[in-house]
Parts: structure tokens; C-alpha cells; sequence
């Protein structure tokens, strides 16, 4: 019996060696990692995303990463950063945080991509966010306004890209209670971090009571009548929205459907005019939109970076449909150009994360960026928006917003220089 | 007490649609004893055809009448072709292949038509009439209404008054005693499909001006909430369908209206368990002899 239990012993301790080897074994070479970093090689950086191509939400954002694609080929043609071509490796996760889990794995592990770019949404993103860190890959200027992306603690090699939703709610907010006094003002918010961040910068300029009415609507039910109807009644006179494009639609639609016509104020998730045209349709939509409130942060109509990129769309993206998805992907692909060039001959993940963190980033917003070592957001104000006759371009109001107090600023957009090229 | 009435007149609006889906589930359970998952994407296909024919023609009927064929098409297309060869005796097979024919239909929509969201417009006014100053239904919601009122009659003559009908329900209860008596089992059942597929398409057809516009996806929540309303309904009930369909419609509103749109889904979820609990079979459902 003893003897039986003695030999069992020896192969339970000759089995766990065997599995320290095994793990000895995999554990990488101090040199390999010194070469070069992953995904650079003397000619090329590959970097990845993970984006709704299909599936409901590609509706609304699959168009993104085509136009960062479409920039990054511009590039090429021009010679690329530091003599090396971007390849851009888009994978799609339908919007579904399970497979962003699979297709990011791969983009790390297979693709060995040098780091993850524009990662689209916050639950898809937020179930990748750990593995990054753990990997040690740069996670640069994730698409999502959820203030979770600025944790430089937590998460150093993670970075935002959108105007927090926080932003974006004080500056409404503010824009309501300087040029719409004495209204009563109402939120329509998703049920989620985008309603509720929304909700909380929209109190920071109005103060917990300055709401009339609050509602809320779940993506799985296309009816938004109950909500309207609600808001109708409270005597709501401007609706605050922090509601994606087609949700944007909808409550505008049902809104007029029941007769009434308060003022809007949209969040930039979901302000597009194109694209509130294209669901609203050609008819009644520029009629219903007239006069429509958004935030931005990106130029748009009549700007030179417009102008560019349009020419980019057309000559690299097959002259796809040019909307605000356009210049955000283009506006994305710009600033990783630009912390590649800023990174350095031989760029490594470190490189890029500390040219980033210099704050010397410019970008092409119509705020500064606020990148720093403490600051992971890369816009803390937005440009007030509206739509006359059928074009939708900055009023000139500007907001800043830090963590207690919303102030008007002036704007301050970036000259275009070089052709778009960042220059080393 | 105004914003009561305001709720229940957009949740009778709503559930009407869904109680027509419902009852497309049910005339194929009842004829093939299959919960066909591919039904909604099956429905948008029909609704991309009207959608095309109403561009063309400019005429909201002559869409509507192409979808319907349509949708009567694709039922034969899918039983004959498709369900006919999976093996019978057990359901599984069927709902996957089902869920199969979800994800081909869906993503050839998506490679042909693109992802975006094509607005459609009624055919009727959608701004709702006043009373007593209450928003209450609008022309179309009374479209919407008499057109499944109507279709539930007819096909409730149609399966009690007719000999068609008559035949339709043998097969489906007895095909081997059917079979013996001169009924001709496999075409009952792809008339069966057919008529399913054939409301299922007028369904996506009715809702989709009501909602985002024309995708792939356009009837995904409908088929999921269609569904929930057959098993509270019964399977193999079509008043059940109908009542299960407005209670669904109007419960999901007063929800919405007055406890938050994050709770509907939620009622829903509580309606079906607790039916399944008191009731599995659902509310309406026929005598346990019909079950096999």
C-alpha cells in the first residue's frame, strides 16, 4: 500500500517537472525580444482592429474602418512612415464581445499585429481590455466615448479617441442653459454607460434638478413611442440625446409623427447628418433636421481636411458614400500616423506609447489634444454643431470640460500641412 | 389616465404585428411540426423584393402583393428543397438547419444590399388621430390592425370551413390515417409552408415602415418576440397568437412607458417563464392528445 502510494508520488513529481520544463521551454528568448518589436519589420507596420462589419451594428459603423484603410493606403502611396508601410489588418466581431475576444486573440497572437487601433464599442472593446494589458500591446484611440479608455493607472498602454460622453453632455448642457434659457430640457438616453455618462455631464452644467424629464431606450426595441409620447407630455421644449444615429431617427420620426417639435441636441454617437438623412429619408429628412444640434471635434464641410479627404475617399475607397464615419476613420488613421512618425526610426510598442504620452501630438480636432502622461482622453472639449439648409458645420461655440466646471473656449483647428502626411 | 389610453393604443398597434408573426409560427408547427427559425430572415428576403418592386412601380400594393408571393415561394422553395430532407422524428435537425438558412439568407442580404438601413414609407398617414386630446392610433396602426383581423379570419375559415382546410389539419394530426383516406400528405404540408412564409413576409412587411427601415436584420426582434408570443400563446393555437400577440404588444409598452425601456425585455422574459411554469404547453394550447 505504502509502496503503491510512494510511486504515485514520483510520478506526480516527475510529471510536475515535466510541466515546469514545458513551461521553461515556452517562455521567450531575452534576445528574440530585443530584434525588433512585433509587427514592425524594415518595410512595414502591421497594426489591427476589431469592427462590426456585419451584423446589426454594421449599419451604423462599418464604413470607419475603410476610410482608415483608404488613409493608410494614401500614405503608402507617399512613401508610408519612416519608409514603412501601415497594413491594416480589420477583423470582424459583428459587435459581439465574444468573438472581439477570438478576433483580437488573433490579430496578437497570429497576426502579431505591433498594436490594436480604433477597437470599435464599449462592450467589445471592454472584454479585450484586460488581455491587451496583459500582453503588453498599445491600445491606441479606441472608438467609444466611455470615459473607461482614460485609466492610465490601470490601463497604461490604453488610449481614447471620442470626446467622452461626459464631454459631450456638459457641453450640451451648457449650450442649452446659455442660448436655449429658460427652456425645460429633457434627456433621451441608451440604457447603458452612454446614457448614464451622458446624463452625468448634462447635470454638471445644469445642476441635478435643471431636468424636466429623463427617459431611456433599450437598442432590442425599435418603438420609441412610449418615451416620446412621455416627454411630450412633461412639456419637454429641448431633448437632450445621447442616442446612436438610428435611435437619433427614430425618436426625431416618432417625435414628428405625434406632432411635435422640440429642439434636438444630439450627441456626436449619433449626429450625423448624412447618415440621420439616409434613415430619415431625402424627403423628410433635411426638413425635420433644420436647425439640428450636434457636438464634433473633427473638422467638417467646407475644411481643407475635408477637402482632402474626400480625395482620398475617392481615389483609395472606390468613392464610397463620404459622411462624418469617413472623416472620424480618415481622422483615426491621421493621428496613428502621426504617433508612428513620432515614435521614432525603429519604433518599438514603447516608443509609440511614450510619443504619445509627450503630448506633443497634434492631431487634426478643432480642440487640443489633452494627451499626457496623466491623461489618456484625447479630446476634453467639443465644437458645437448645426444644420442649415441641409449643411451641418460648426456655430463657432466651443466648450472645455475638466471635472467640475464646463467653459466656453475659442476653437483652435489645425492648419493641414504637408499633405496630410505626418512628417517625421 | 391620458397617458394610460396614449400607451395601451401604441401597444395594441404593435402587438397586432406581432400576433400576425406568430400565427406564420404557428400554421407551420401545426402543419410541420417545426419552430422555423429562418423564418424572419425568410420574411426580410420577401420584404427586399417588395421594397424593389414598390421603387420600380411606385405603387405600395404591388409590392405588397409581390411580397406576399414572394414569401409564398420561398415557402415551397425551403420545404421542397430544403426541410423535405431533413431527417424527420426528431426536431433538432430542423431547427438548425433552420438557423442555418438564418445566417445564409442574412449575410446574402448583406453582401447584395449592403448593411446600411433603407427608410420605407407607409402607405397611410402615420401621424395618430387626436381624442380628447390623446394621441391614440394612427392611420396606419389602423391599417396595420384591420389587415390582421382580416387575415386571421380568413384563415380561420379557410382551416374550418373548407375541405382544404379540412385536409390541411388531418395531415398535420394524422398524416398516416390521412395518407390512407386519399389526403395527400406532402402537398398539405408545403401549402402549409407556404401560407406561413406567406403572412411571416406581410408581417416584416407591415412593420418595417414603422421602425429604422429595410436590412438584413429588420425582422430579427420581431421573430423573437413573435416566438415568445406562440409559446405563450400555445403553438398550436392561432387565437392564442392573437391574444398572446396584443398582450405582449401592450404589456412591453406600459412597461416601457411607466417602469424604463431596460425592464421590458425583462417583463417579457417574467410573462414567458411564468406561463411556461403554470402552463407549458401555453395559454391556449389544445388537448394533450394533439401534442404527439
Amino acid at each position: 500500500m505504502s509502496h503503491h502510494r510512494t510511486s504515485r508520488c514520483v510520478a506526480a513529481a516527475a510529471t510536475a517537472l515535466a510541466v515546469a520544463a514545458l513551461a521553461a521551454c515556452s517562455v521567450p528568448e531575452p534576445e528574440a525580444e530585443a530584434a525588433a518589436a512585433p509587427g514592425v519589420t524594415d518595410t512595414t507596420v502591421t497594426v489591427g482592429t476589431h469592427q462590426p462589419l456585419t451584423g446589426p451594428a454594421a449599419a451604423g459603423y462599418s464604413s470607419i474602418s475603410a476610410a482608415t484603410k483608404a488613409y493608410f493606403d494614401y500614405v503608402n502611396d507617399k512613401g508610408g512612415i519612416n519608409g514603412r508601410t501601415i497594413e491594416y489588418v480589420v477583423k470582424d466581431d459583428g459587435y459581439n464581445p465574444a468573438t472581439t475576444q477570438t478576433v483580437v486573440r488573433e490579430l496578437v497572437q497570429e497576426d502579431e499585429v505591433f498594436a490594436v487601433l480604433n477597437g470599435l464599442g464599449t462592450p467589445t472593446h471592454s472584454s479585450v481590455l484586460d488581455f491587451l494589458h496583459q500582453n503588453e500591446v498599445p491600445d491606441l484611440f479606441v472608438a467609444s466615448g466611455s470615459t473607461g479608455w482614460n485609466e492610465p493607472e490601470t490601463y497604461p498602454n490604453t488610449f481614447a479617441f471620442n470626446a467622452d460622453y461626459v464631454t459631450e453632455g456638459a457641453a450640451l448642457g451648457q449650450y442649452a442653459a446659455d442660448e436655449l434659457t429658460g427652456k425645460a430640457a429633457c434627456v433621451l438616453g441608451q440604457d447603458d454607460d452612454f446614457g448614464t455618462e451622458f446624463l452625468e455631464g448634462v447635470e454638471l452644467a445644469l445642476g441635478a434638478d435643471g431636468l424636466t424629464d429623463v427617459q431611456t431606450y433599450s437598442v432590442s426595441n425599435q418603438d420609441v413611442t412610449a418615451q416620446i409620447g412621455a416627454m411630450k407630455a412633461a412639456g419637454c421644449e429641448v431633448v437632450m440625446l445621447a442616442t446612436v444615429n438610428g435611435f437619433t431617427a427614430l425618436a426625431i420620426g416618432t417625435a414628428a409623427q405625434l406632432g411635435w417639435f422640440p429642439r434636438w441636441l444630439s450627441s456626436s454617437s449619433g449626429g450625423d447628418y448624412p447618415t440621420l438623412v439616409g434613415f430619415l429619408g431625402e424627403e423628410n429628412g433635411p426638413k425635420l433636421l433644420q436647425g439640428f444640434v450636434s457636438t464634433n471635434y473633427l473638422p467638417m464641410a467646407d475644411d481643407e481636411w475635408v477637402e482632402l479627404f474626400r480625395q482620398i475617399n475617392d481615389d483609395h475607397n472606390g468613392g464610397a458614400p463620404f459622411d462624418g464615419n469617413t472623416i472620424y476613420g480618415m481622422s483615426v488613421g491621421y493621428l496613428f500616423a502621426e504617433a508612428l512618425a513620432m515614435a521614432g526610426e525603429d519604433p518599438t510598442r514603447e516608443s509609440l506609447v511614450e510619443a504619445i504620452e509627450s503630448g506633443k501630438l497634434v492631431g487634426n480636432g478643432v480642440v487640443p489634444l489633452a494627451f499626457g502622461p496623466d491623461d489618456h482622453a484625447a479630446f476634453r472639449g467639443v465644437g458645437i454643431t448645426m444644420v442649415n439648409e441641409g449643411v451641418q458645420d460648426f456655430v463657432g461655440t466651443t466648450y472645455s470640460v475638466d471635472a467640475e466646471t464646463v467653459e466656453a473656449v475659442e476653437p483652435q483647428p489645425v492648419p493641414l500641412e504637408n499633405e496630410g502626411v505626418p512628417a517625421p | 389616465m391620458d397617458r394610460l389610453v396614449f400607451l395601451l393604443a401604441t401597444g395594441v398597434a404593435r402587438g397586432a404585428v406581432f400576433a400576425l408573426f406568430a400565427l406564420s409560427l404557428v400554421i407551420v408547427w401545426r402543419a410541420a411540426r417545426v419552430v422555423n427559425f429562418a423564418q424572419g430572415a425568410m420574411a426580410v428576403v420577401a420584404v427586399f423584393v417588395a421594397f424593389g418592386v414598390t421603387a420600380a412601380t411606385g405603387s405600395y400594393w404591388l409590392g405588397l402583393g409581390s411580397a406576399l408571393l414572394t414569401g409564398a415561394v420561398l415557402g415551397v422553395v425551403v420545404e421542397r428543397g430544403v426541410m423535405n430532407h431533413v431527417p424527420a422524428g426528431n426536431p433538432l435537425p430542423g431547427m438548425i438547419v433552420a438557423i442555418g438558412l438564418v445566417m445564409v439568407l442574412q449575410s446574402g442580404l448583406g453582401m447584395l444590399f449592403g448593411p446600411q438601413h433603407r427608410p420605407m414609407a407607409a402607405p397611410f398617414d402615420e401621424r395618430p388621430f387626436q381624442v380628447g386630446g390623446v394621441p391614440v392610433l394612427s392611420p396606419y396602426d389602423v391599417f396595420v390592425l384591420v389587415v390582421a383581423v382580416v387575415v386571421m379570419g380568413v384563415l380561420a375559415l379557410l382551416f374550418t370551413r373548407t375541405s382544404l382546410g379540412l385536409q390541411l389539419r388531418a395531415s398535420a394530426f394524422a398524416p398516416e390515417v390521412s395518407r390512407l383516406l386519399g389526403v395527400r400528405v406532402p402537398r398539405m404540408l408545403t401549402i402549409g409552408w407556404v401560407l406561413s412564409s406567406a403572412v411571416a413576409a406581410l408581417a416584416a412587411l407591415l412593420l418595417v415602415p414603422t421602425e429604422l427601415g429595410l436590412n438584413a436584420h429588420s425582422a430579427d426582434m420581431l421573430f423573437v418576440h413573435a416566438f415568445t408570443v406562440a409559446v405563450v400563446g400555445g403553438l398550436d393555437s392561432p387565437v392564442g397568437a392573437l391574444l398572446g400577440g396584443l398582450v405582449v404588444g401592450v404589456l412591453m409598452t406600459l412597461v416601457t412607458g411607466y417602469l424604463g425601456a431596460t425592464v421590458a425585455p425583462v417583463a417579457v422574459l417574467v410573462l414567458l417563464a411564468t406561463v411556461l411554469l403554470v402552463r407549458p404547453a401555453g395559454i391556449f394550447a389544445a388537448i394533450e392528445a394533439r401534442q404527439a
